[in-house]
């Protein structure tokens, strides 16, 4: 296949006497779909911790296009290209939509605070194209029009979104999602889904999703890898997971694999 | 039923203890000197050889118990909305109220009457005040007096509350509110204003023009009055950005203006330290020091969040003031004695110390600083503090480096502390360890907090509250702090979020107008399944 975007080696994660994520080995494939998911538990968050730089592995290695992320602060790691959304819904919640989705851009933008001050000609062109981009992304996630209002104000599911579009402007290679559709009904599921699919196809973004919904999880990955207990039990596509007697068993107990 | 007898016991009994508290501190005289005041009644003849000042109390008692009335009989959420029940809750507020007053005022006049000196308990109750409090009527006169009094205006108040829909009145009020401001702003002359940006500027120019003329007009214990407010606009427009925008609560500010204040006054005074620098050539000196502090100071604490940030600054803040007092350093400093004539600045040649000069020199800082935080805070680098309040993992993950940010925000914080250090040092030709206990971080804070965190508004109303409130306060002498402490804790109940909140900037409108809800058609839909 084709290139490896996000590759962990061995990845260990211990709090204390509990190993919370034990020996990982992944290869996420360049703009695929890729899941994770396991039971409550099961090191899924930790795991992105890990990759993300707010936890330091205790042994293995994570590399992203063959560079190791091991030991960079987070905001190393965002600037690489690797964005992320939470689980809880994180916004800057007393800034405006378009703030968020601003605060996104940081990196890209380089204006320094004595500039700042100076309000100097290139600042204010940044800005200018900055506010553009933003608005872009606004109207890209379907919140149009909604820019000015405060985050906090926004409608559950439009905070969703904005916190995908705030992910967006870092620009990113690859995107984290943690339960990109928890709390959504039916329609909203299926709306996200297809958002997600939209994400990879036309922005050629690598995904990696931690999602607990089967429908969403078989419907849009084309890998997938389970967890439990912070190893991993089982990984390939949703045909094989679905019929894995050790997810099964991960899942619903030993029981079940024998009653069936 | 119940519920209007227990709302109007509630509202009675908060009443009681409202009124009460007041009128022992005094609050209730100064009232009444203010209505005085403004009906310019000193000298009024009055039948039933009632005092002016009784009048003007009872005026006041008025209104409160029409607020204890009205309080008592607020309608509860889902329930009908009847004359009956918002009169007996009003009348019951009242009579709970008037008999509690009425008590005070018999208990107090049975003491008087016995010839008890009151004042060695509450230094306000002279015999003149509690005669004037129970209206010039014997002691259980007066107790019945204010008992029907109560009542009465308690009733009045239910009524009132009824009449104006309870509650909702409030809603209706903001309403007339916003169509008065929608008249006010259709009217010509303003309209004119509004969209000719020439005249926009001039009007500016005359309003700021007026204000530089303020300081010529008012005297000389206003200007140095405004002068104090001044510095603390700075000190707070700095403690606004690292409290209000990056959220790191630093209690340990007066660090930063010690700093400021002591290196001009080292520099420019001729003991301890015999340099006598030019005022202007130690400004920058004391700004970048300041800074330089705020760094130092940063590092350590960088990976502390919260109260824990709190007391390590904290820490900070009384090291500072340990060592101003230090008998080591009594060589360097000038110990506890402090540093006397601090030189003043100079302009062609010759020096100016009067305070009307130093309003200005902070007007002119002040004006600085706010356009220097007006053009951070809407910047990248504004962004990343108020994501980094809003929540630092996350600005982390959206590749803000935090470290640096806090840092950034730390310096020029304090670099605007030491700008007004400076100018305090200079203004009292004086500067001493008293100038910088821990009392003016707190009060700084309270300012930043009172006005409205984040806000630049706010900072300025909140350090006009502070500093410039306390002066008018000066009639309740004593119970100055009680009252205004009290004032404080009423208005972080009525508006939290301070003064003047702030408010988010209108980014998209502004640039897009008739901008739909709905997503963007996108070219590429077609390509997805």
């Amino acid at each position: 296949m084709n290139t490896i975007a996000l590759e962990t080696n061995n990845l260990t994660k211990r709090f204390g006497g509990l190993v919370a994520v034990s020996n990982v080995d992944l290869q996420i494939p360049e703009q695929s779909i890729f899941s994770v998911i396991g039971p409550n538990g099961a090191g899924k968050t930790t795991f992105y911790n890990c990759i993300t730089g707010f936890y330091t592995p205790e042994e293995g290695d994570v590399t992203f296009y063959n560079k190791s992320l091991v030991g960079l602060t987070p905001d190393r790691i965002a600037q690489m290209g690797i964005a992320r959304t939470y689980q809880n819904i994180r916004l800057f919640a007393n800034m405006t939509a378009l703030e968020n989705i601003l605060v996104g851009q940081h990196h890209l933008l380089k204006t320094s605070w004595i500039e700042a001050i100076l309000q100097t000609p290139r600042m204010r062109k940044e800005e200018i194209s900055a506010l553009e981009e933003a608005m872009r992304l606004l109207r890209f996630v379907g919140l149009g029009g909604m820019g000015d209002q405060v985050a906090r104000n926004l409608p559950y599911g439009a905070q969703r979104r904005l916190e995908v579009a705030r992910a967006l402007a870092l620009k990113p290679k690859l995107l984290l999602l943690d339960e990109p559709t928890a709390g959504m009904n039916p329609n909203e599921t299926v709306d996200m889904m297809r958002f997600i699919q939209r994400l990879r196809d036309e922005l050629g973004i690598t995904i990696l999703l931690i999602e607990h919904d089967m429908r969403v999880v078989m419907g849009i990955s084309e890998q997938i890898a389970v967890l439990d207990y912070g190893i991993k039990i089982a990984e390939g596509t949703p045909r094989e997971i679905q019929g894995n007697t050790q997810v099964i068993e991960a899942y619903l107990g030993r029981g079940a694999t024998t009653a069936a | 039923m119940k519920h209007h007898l227990r709302n109007g016991l509630n509202a009675g009994i908060v009443f009681t203890v409202v009124t009460i508290f007041l009128f022992l501190v005094g609050f209730t005289n100064t009232i009444a000197d203010i209505i005085g005041a403004i009906l310019r009644n000193e000298s009024a003849s009055l039948p039933l050889g009632m005092t002016p000042e009784m009048l003007n109390l009872l005026i006041f008692f008025f209104f409160i118990g029409i607020w204890a009335g009205a309080s008592g009989a607020k309608k509860a959420p889902g329930e009908k909305d009847s004359w009956t029940g918002a009169l007996l809750a009003g009348g019951l507020a009242g009579l709970i109220h008037g008999l509690f007053v009425g008590l005070l005022g018999w208990l107090l006049g049975s003491l008087a009457v016995a010839g008890v000196r009151m004042t060695v308990y509450f230094a306000q109750l002279l015999p003149v005040v509690i005669r004037t409090f129970l209206i010039g009527l014997a002691p259980l006169q007066g107790a019945i007096f204010y008992l029907v009094f109560f009542f009465l205006t308690g009733i009045l108040g239910g009524a009132v509350a009824r009449g104006l829909g309870r509650g909702a009145w409030r809603h209706s009020f903001s309403l007339w509110l916003r169509a008065q401001w929608q008249k006010v702003t259709n009217w010509g002359l303003v309209k004119f204003f509004k969209t000719n940006k020439i005249a926009r500027y001039i009007l500016f120019g005359v309003i700021i023009l007026l204000f530089f003329l303020l300081p010529l007009v008012v005297g000389q214990y206003w200007n140095y009055t405004l002068g104090t407010v001044g510095i603390y606009v700075l000190l707070g427009l700095g403690l606004n950005i690292v409290v209000g925008l990056a959220g790191l609560l630093d209690l340990g500010y007066v660090a930063f203006f010690a700093i400021g204040g002591y290196t001009v006054a080292l520099l420019t005074a001729p003991s301890p330290q015999h340099l006598m620098w030019n005022f202007w050539v130690t400004v920058p000196i004391a700004i970048i020091l300041a800074a330089f502090a705020g760094v130092v100071l940063g590092v350590p604490v960088l990976r502390l969040r919260g109260d824990y940030l709190a007391i390590v600054t904290l820490g900070f803040g009384q090291i500072i003031a340990v060592l101003l007092k230090s008998d080591e350093l009594t060589e360097f400093t000038g110990g506890p004695k402090g540093v006397t004539a601090v030189g003043a600045p100079t302009l062609f040649g010759h020096s100016f110390n009067d305070p009307v000069a130093f309003v200005y020199l902070t007007l002119l800082a002040v004006i600085l600083v706010i356009v220097v935080t007006i053009r951070l805070r809407s910047s990248r680098v504004g962004r990343a503090w108020e994501a980094m309040r809003e929540d630092e993992t996350v600005a982390r993950a959206m590749g803000i480096n935090t470290l640096s940010h806090k840092l950034l925000a730390f310096a020029i914080g304090a670099a605007f502390a030491g700008l007004g250090g400076v100018i305090f040092a200079s203004r009292n030709q004086f500067t001493g360890p008293e100038d910088y206990n821990l009392m003016v971080s707190f009060n700084v804070l309270a300012s930043v907090i009172v006005g409205g965190m984040g806000s630049l508004p706010g900072v300025v109303g909140g350090a006009f509250t502070l500093k410039g409130l306390p002066e008018v306060l000066r009639e309740l002498e004593n119970y100055r702090v009680l009252a205004f402490g009290a004032l404080l804790v009423v208005m972080m109940l009525i508006r939290p979020a301070g003064l003047i909140p702030t408010s988010r900037r209108k980014m998209e409108t502004g640039k897009t107008p008739g901008q739909d809800a709905g997503p963007e058609p996108d070219p590429q839909k077609g390509k997805t399944p």
